[in-house]
């Protein structure tokens, strides 16, 4: 259940870009999942793969229902709720560092297309292989490394931009 | 094999999956050395990459598995309980409950009262046109009727003021007796009874020809 509500949540909130909001998608998942559980089919794929792209629809209609109040300027915004990452497995210093690049990744994800930001948030974020994210996304392979390809660029140029160099 | 800096941006991901085959890699760092641009794109993507996938997850909220778990849980079932006949659920208080019942048998009176015949009701029936005819025939034939047991109390009171008037026959009479009784005594008294009785219906009769002639039917 955690296992499974992590990765949601973490979906939901690398896309949205907001916790609160995330909770309330994430809790609309677990819903949808319930109501829906009859409908899976193991030969389908495997349930996380059905997980994450029953999450991955639910965002993109709040993408949708969110179009015209949705704010994506400010890198900054995010910042607050970034540093409140419950984490002790790091030491302090690398601790912040990944607190700092997260933050920062964070927000020029907010500026990538969703089309883009959910192709990378899906493969280097949450892990999953091409053929998982092309179920996910009902795409072809082809199309799916593209916009994944195009992501990564793009967010390098725009984390490039605010003078942000991964190390 | 032809490389410049479109197939550098397009193969790129095949390089960071370590997909390109000898010659492709080779191409691709000959170029790299060559364009500033690309050596630049490739380096720093592949440190974002790198720097991506070891980021930690969020933890969600507890108070997040805990809602999920109290929508997911034995509430789900009353909800489920709730959209088949939640909005039935206002009417089962006592006071709509008592206010329902006094309403169908205002109703069933009413419509009693106007002659409709509940059990084979149809919609014309309520049709205020309709409604105004059956109460008006209604009312009519209550008249009639009230009219009529008047009239039947007079007689039978006239009856009993006869019966009652008349002196008592003895209880033994011999037959000379009875031979020496004046015998046209109770043919004048049926005869008065009768035409007392022809008197008390002479209202009825007449309000029934008043009505026919109205062309009330009945």
């Amino acid at each position: 259940m955690r296992r499974h509500t992590r990765r949601v949540y973490n979906l939901s909130y690398r896309f949205t870009s907001n916790r609160q909001e995330a909770e309330d998608l994430s809790q609309e998942v677990f819903m949808r999942i319930y109501r829906t559980l009859r409908s899976y089919r193991s030969v389908n794929g495997q349930f996380t793969t059905w997980l994450s792209s029953v999450t991955r629809n639910l965002l993109i209609d709040h993408y949708r229902r969110t179009r015209r109040d949705r704010i994506t300027d400010s890198i900054d915004d995010s910042m607050p709720h970034l540093e409140q990452k419950e984490s002790a497995s790091r030491r302090p210093d690398d601790q912040a560092l990944a607190n700092e690049l997260s933050s920062q990744v964070q927000g020029a994800l907010a500026k990538l297309s969703p089309e883009l930001r959910e192709a990378v948030i899906l493969r280097d974020l949450q892990g999953l292989d091409y053929r998982e994210i092309q179920q996910v996304l009902s795409i072809p392979e082809g199309t799916v490394k593209s916009r994944i390809n195009r992501g990564r660029i793009e967010l390098a140029r725009l984390l490039e931009q605010i003078g942000v160099r991964p190390e | 094999m032809v490389w410049n800096c479109l197939t550098t941006e397009e193969r790129l991901i095949d390089h960071l999956d370590g997909l390109l085959g000898a010659e492709e890699s080779a191409a691709l760092d000959v170029h790299a050395r060559s364009c500033a641009a690309c050596r630049e794109m490739v380096a720093r993507v592949g440190t974002l990459v790198e720097g991506m996938h070891r980021l930690e997850e969020f933890e969600p909220p507890q108070r997040l598995i805990a809602r999920i778990l109290l929508e997911t849980g034995p509430r789900e079932e009353k909800s489920k309980g709730k959209s088949r006949w939640g909005w039935l659920a206002p009417l089962f208080q006592p006071r709509l409950a008592l206010g329902a019942v006094t309403v169908f048998a205002t109703m069933f009176i009413v419509l009693q009262s106007a002659g409709l015949d509940v059990r084979r009701l149809s919609m014309s029936d309520l049709n205020p046109v309709n409604v105004f005819r059956a109460t008006n025939r209604q009312v009519h034939l209550t008249y009639a009727r009230s009219v009529k047991f008047v009239n039947d109390l007079r007689v039978v009171y006239e009856i009993q003021s006869r019966l009652q008037g008349q002196p008592e026959p003895p209880r033994t009479t011999t037959p000379s007796e009875r031979n020496g009784k004046p015998q046209d005594q109770i043919p004048r008294s049926e005869r008065e009874l009768k035409n007392h009785l022809e008197l008390a219906r002479a209202p009825e009769y007449a309000a029934q020809v008043c009505l026919l002639m109205s062309g009330r039917n009945f």
